[in-house]
């Protein structure tokens, strides 16, 4: 079976399940106003964080027709700023994810298929890199280089790849024991066309349903390190830092008297990585048939 | 005599994802008389496990089946019912296939044998391993082995006390699937003379299912060849393995290699159908050199004149 | 002067030669895997194959076989001993020289069912070899199409992929990958016990087929005597690491030498049929 036919018949078995379809729907709603959030948005400027001239008759208005999710301590629309955060969301998750895919699987095959003392060093490498929470890397990563995206991003790729270079090198191990692998050796078949070929080919479905998993955790991770103030900067349309904002200038009277700037960007957090889940575990169910049950034959 | 097991047009499937059905046996009909030594005898992918696992009741939760199957007179599938009770252990005891898996690792062999004596006959520790040590004897291990985990003996062994914990529960009939599949050559002798031993000794119903015809020609008084989800031929041991009635059969036996002599393997070409297809002709139409017209109706199971021997085959004159 | 030619017939004569190997595993692993502790798996072997010859090793389940092809192939390095492929000291020579060797060999492993990746198509598992030796598109395509027609496979399995296939397809179609690039000597590890008995008689014609087409020099790893004596003629008997007895095929089944090939022997003979006469003698 070749990786296309595989990938289309696991669609077509999943889209049968309701959470998978719930899921798909939830990812897809998501991306889209990921698109083309500057162009729905009432006020597109203030969902970059611009304050308005009419600023001080509007702060903190409880939700309305005119402001759909009311309006923040400065002032600004609440429903274009989180609105124009899902694009920075869906850039955060998926660019964490992909380049510690990338760096993860490359030291982790490599570890497996060249064995020896490249193996045992790769793989102690990659413990190292175990140990590190990432919210200590971008607290230092912020006072080192300063606020931004790349922030984010980089403390989150420092502290993930290990996992998926783990993951990949036990998927590895098995595979390189396996005849096939043996044959394209003696056949003379250099490491740089057996490693694609063979072992990257054989693992990547169990990496990718792992790496489609971790898309919401990543997205946590990062709005978590952005509501403490250490990744992007204060104005910037990302829902950690709405929150940020809204606890720094209200405290805990934003959950009391305004809950509409807690509430709607936790909503949000909490509706994308539950898409992600909810794709996720089916997928995840056909990889591991031990997770799989039929309820519907067994009674 | 007393049938110890009767099938009638029993067939079995399985479902799938994507609920498809395919049906490993495709209406069997067997009858198995108490005290006989009967072999079931196929390549993989006949059903013949399948079979095996329903007369042993093993089959999985998601297994459809239709048809009738009875132990010992009584009904333990009734189409798509299935009723075990007082049978599974207590009349039918399965000798499994492998034995390394089959053993908890972290009981030790006293522990196996307590556990199962205490389920099917309700007896206490110590008059578990009494009754262990006896069986264990007849298989020629010692009573050491009672402490012992099940990964510090080696295949043979492990199937040994496999054999004697079959015996120790005082089943009827004892199912054995394939016992010297993973065993190496010297040994497999050995078990199977063992196993044939005891089972006379005892006075227990042997099914064995294997794939080989050789050794089940030792140890069994009858022979039931499968093909493709059905028994083709039925008949006593000496009869199958001297005068095949159907092609298949044949072919089995001339593709056996022996030893010390270089005789020429005659295989057929071809490989069995494919069982997701659903087919009404003979199984064997396409790798038969006998076929005629009438194959493309599905044969029926033939009596072979003056002997208790049936074959599904138009032209078994013509084979033999 | 007739000494001297018969030296060099004989030396060009011996394809593999093994001299008093001894091969084991690492006991350690990590970075104490630099301190040489091993677990001997095969000890002073010595064991010599000729151009054209059909050899059997013959050995139960743990007795070194595989260690042994291993060794043969390059894969393992032994502790102790010398290893010649084509009068070459093959692990004398860095991997890149040694493959050049290796290459000669088409090997055919033991279970079918791993030795294809299930992602690739049967027709870009049979043309590895020949893209390793970075032959043109078209000349492979050409020779992996004459290779399948040669073992008698439709020309259809080449655009399905293995999960398509029965056991004795997967052995048919690793078989042609073996054969694809024109191998001088062919090992066969356990070539028909994963197959069913009627595949494994199709499969025995084939190889012997093939070897009285070629006459490739074929080395055939099994457990089965009765296997052995359908694809050899001269037989090495490995127990425990160490070859316990060695000669012609014929000679080994009517009158075993050592204790243990008796025993071996005799175990075969209590499985077989009651009479052995009556069976397939038509």
């Amino acid at each position: 079976m070749t990786l296309p036919s595989l990938y289309s018949r696991i669609m077509r078995r999943n889209l049968r399940r309701t959470r998978f379809k719930i899921g798909v729907a939830l990812t897809t709603i998501i991306v889209i106003l990921s698109i083309i959030a500057p162009l729905i948005a009432p006020y597109p400027s203030e969902g970059y964080g611009y304050v308005p001239a009419n600023a001080s008759e509007r702060k903190l208005l409880p939700p309305s027709t005119q402001f759909p999710f009311g309006t923040d301590a400065l002032g600004r629309d609440l429903f274009s700023r989180v609105l124009t955060g899902t694009r920075t969301a869906v850039i955060q998750a998926v660019s964490v994810i992909l380049i510690s895919l990338l760096v993860g699987m490359i030291i982790g095959v490599c570890a497996a298929y060249f064995k020896g003392l490249i193996e045992v060093t790769l793989n102690y490498f990659t413990e190292l890199f175990m140990a590190v929470p990432s919210i200590v890397i971008a607290l230092f990563l912020r006072l080192t280089i300063g606020q931004g995206l790349h922030v984010v991003i980089i403390s989150l790729v420092i502290a993930w790849w290990a996992w998926y270079s783990r993951i990949a090198y036990v998927y590895a191990k098995s595979i390189v024991e396996l005849e096939y692998v043996t044959l394209a050796k003696l056949s003379g078949l250099s490491a740089l066309k057996i490693i694609p070929r063979h072992v990257i080919r054989n693992i990547f479905q169990a990496l990718t349903v792992q790496a489609i998993s971790d898309l919401g955790s990543a997205l946590l991770e990062a709005s978590a390190i952005n509501f403490m103030g250490l990744g992007l900067p204060p104005g910037s349309p990302e829902w950690g830092v709405i929150l940020y904002e809204a606890i720094t200038e209200r405290g805990i009277e934003a959950f009391l008297f305004s809950p509409w700037l807690v509430v709607f960007p936790g909503l949000f957090i909490f509706m994308t990585t539950l898409g992600f889940s909810l794709i996720a575990d089916p997928l995840r169910e056909d990889l591991d048939p031990r997770l799989r049950r039929r309820w519907k034959l067994w009674f | 005599m007393v049938l110890a097991i009767q099938a009638k047009n029993l067939k079995i499937g399985y479902m799938d994802e994507e609920e498809q059905i395919t049906w490993a046996t495709r209406g069997v009909d067997l009858s198995v008389e108490e005290g006989e030594s009967f072999c079931i005898v196929g390549e993989s992918g006949c059903g013949k496990s399948t079979l095996a696992s329903a007369i042993a009741g093993v089959l999985p939760p998601h297994a459809l089946t239709m048809g009738k199957l009875y132990i010992f007179n009584q009904l333990v599938i009734n189409e798509s019912e299935r009723n075990y009770n007082g049978i599974r252990g207590k009349v039918v005891s399965l000798i499994p296939q492998n034995p390394g898996t089959s053993l908890n690792p972290f009981l030790t062999i006293g522990d196996h044998f307590y556990y199962i004596l205490r389920d099917v006959k309700g007896l206490s520790k110590s008059d578990s391993i009494k009754i262990a040590q006896e069986y264990l004897s007849k298989v020629g291990l010692g009573k050491d082995v009672l402490e012992k985990y099940p990964h510090k003996l080696s295949g043979g062994m492990q199937q040994r006390v496999l054999i004697a914990i079959a015996l120790a529960s005082e089943v009827k009939i004892i199912v054995a699937d394939e016992p010297t599949s993973s065993i190496d050559a010297n040994l497999r002798a050995q078990i199977l003379n063992l196993l044939s031993k005891l089972v006379k000794e005892f006075k227990v119903t042997l099914l064995l299912v294997t794939h080989d015809l050789a050794s089940a020609s030792k140890i069994c008084d009858r022979i039931a060849v499968m093909y493709a989800g059905k028994v083709i031929e039925t008949g006593l041991t000496s009869s199958i393995i001297s005068k095949p009635r159907h092609p298949y059969t044949r072919m089995l036996l001339d593709s056996v290699p022996l030893l010390g002599s270089k005789k020429s393997l005659n295989p057929l070409p071809g490989e069995p159908p494919s069982l997701v297809e659903d087919f009404t002709w003979c199984s064997f139409r396409d790798r038969c050199p006998f076929r005629i017209e009438q194959c493309s109706v599905e044969p029926p199971l033939i009596p072979v004149e003056d002997e208790p021997h049936l074959v599904r085959c138009w032209r078994f004159r013509e084979v033999s | 002067m007739l000494e001297i030619q018969r030296g060099v017939i004989e030396l060009n004569n011996e394809v593999i030669k093994l001299q008093d190997v001894t091969a084991g595993y690492k006991t350690v692993t990590g970075f104490k895997s630099i301190l040489k502790r091993y677990q001997v798996v095969l000890k002073d072997i010595n064991l010599t194959v000729s151009k054209g010859e059909r050899v059997a090793i013959i050995g139960e389940s743990g007795s070194g076989k595989s260690t042994l092809l291993k060794v043969i192939m390059g894969l393992l390095k032994p502790i102790k001993g010398e290893v010649y492929v084509y009068g070459k000291q093959i692990y004398k020579l860095p991997w890149r020289e040694r493959v050049k060797i290796i290459r000669k060999i088409g090997y055919v492993p033991q279970d079918p069912y791993s030795a294809l990746n299930p992602l690739l198509t049967v027709k870009h598992a049979i043309s590895e070899p020949l893209e390793a030796l970075g032959l043109k598109d078209e000349i492979i395509e050409q020779r992996v199409r004459e290779a399948v027609k040669f073992v008698g496979l439709p020309q259809e399995v080449l655009n399905s992929t293995p999960d398509e296939l029965s056991g004795g397809m997967r052995q048919r179609v690793l078989i042609v990958r073996a054969l694809v690039a024109e191998p001088e000597i062919l090992i066969l590890d356990e070539p028909t016990s994963a197959l069913d008995v009627s595949i494994q008689a199709q499969i025995i014609n084939l190889l012997n087929d093939i070897y009285s087409k070629l006459k490739t020099t074929m080395i055939t790893v099994t457990h089965d005597l009765a296997v052995a004596q359908y694809l050899a003629d001269r037989a090495f008997i490995l127990r425990n690491g160490s070859i316990s007895e060695e000669g012609p095929i014929d000679q080994i089944l009517s009158n075993p030498r050592s204790e243990y090939t008796r025993k071996l022997v005799l175990s075969y003979y209590v499985t077989s049929f009651k009479n052995n006469k009556s069976v397939g003698t038509e």
